[in-house]
């Protein structure tokens, strides 16, 4: 594990009660992963399952702690990104209040200050949410 | 003949890359000509540069930075520097 979920918020620019990713497992350029333990208090749980805004968020929090973590391993300030855009989502199942979800995350393109990232989100072997998304990093 | 095989694939790289360009955006594809926009035909915002460098990749296996796209204005240019990244 890189970075565990104690630490977390050294690598991103979120904080309590919308911090969506837990421990960041692996980092590379090429890969990011990370987990992310479903608390009965957070936010974007609804009848005791987590939201498709929350997947996509944690997704996109995965992306934000692996650059962040990139950028201070490599001796630069980390930036703050921003979803642009979010595409061919599909959500087959909602992890429910104590499931620990597993996320892969797969930079696909780079253009200028733009990511494409392509990502899983996992329970126990099962998917739950696949998609893309558009990150803006700031200059 | 080697002239003409060489145009000949050219002109089907133009009608392919017309083809998919009308598709991924919803534009007429008589709009896509070499005088006009790339950027207003088109209608792309900054993010939707990404996805025509994902169309380019995919369709003529040509990876393009945001560099490459500095110089181009008209699908001239753009065709030029596809021609140019092909080595045709």
């Amino acid at each position: 594990m890189l970075v565990a979920k104690e630490a977390i918020t050294d690598y991103i620019p979120h904080r309590a009660p919308f911090v969506m990713v837990g421990n960041l497992v692996s980092a590379t350029r090429e890969r990011f992963e990370s987990d992310f333990e479903i608390a009965g208090d957070n936010v974007l749980v609804r009848d005791g399952f987590f939201q498709e805004t929350g997947l996509i968020e944690h997704m996109a929090q995965t992306c934000a702690a692996s650059f962040g973590y990139l950028d201070k391993e490599e001796g630069r300030a980390p930036k703050i990104g921003f979803i642009g855009a979010v595409s061919k989502v599909l959500v087959t199942e909602l992890p429910p209040v104590g499931a620990t979800i597993h996320t892969v995350v797969t930079p696909l393109h780079q253009l200028g200050n733009i990511y494409l990232v392509k990502g899983e989100s996992s329970l126990d072997g099962r998917i739950l949410l696949g998609c893309e998304l558009k990150i803006v990093v700031s200059e | 003949m080697y002239a003409n095989d060489v145009k000949m694939s050219w002109e089907e790289v133009i009608e392919e890359t017309r083809d998919f360009l009308s598709e991924e955006f919803e534009v007429d594809r008589d709009l896509i000509l070499p005088e006009n926009s790339l950027k207003d035909t088109l209608d792309l915002d900054s993010l939707d540069y990404v996805d025509l460098v994902v169309l380019i990749d995919e369709n003529l296996n040509i990876k393009l930075t945001g560099e490459d796209f500095k110089e181009i204005v008209t699908f001239g240019d753009f065709y030029q520097l596809v021609r140019k990244k092909l080595a045709l």
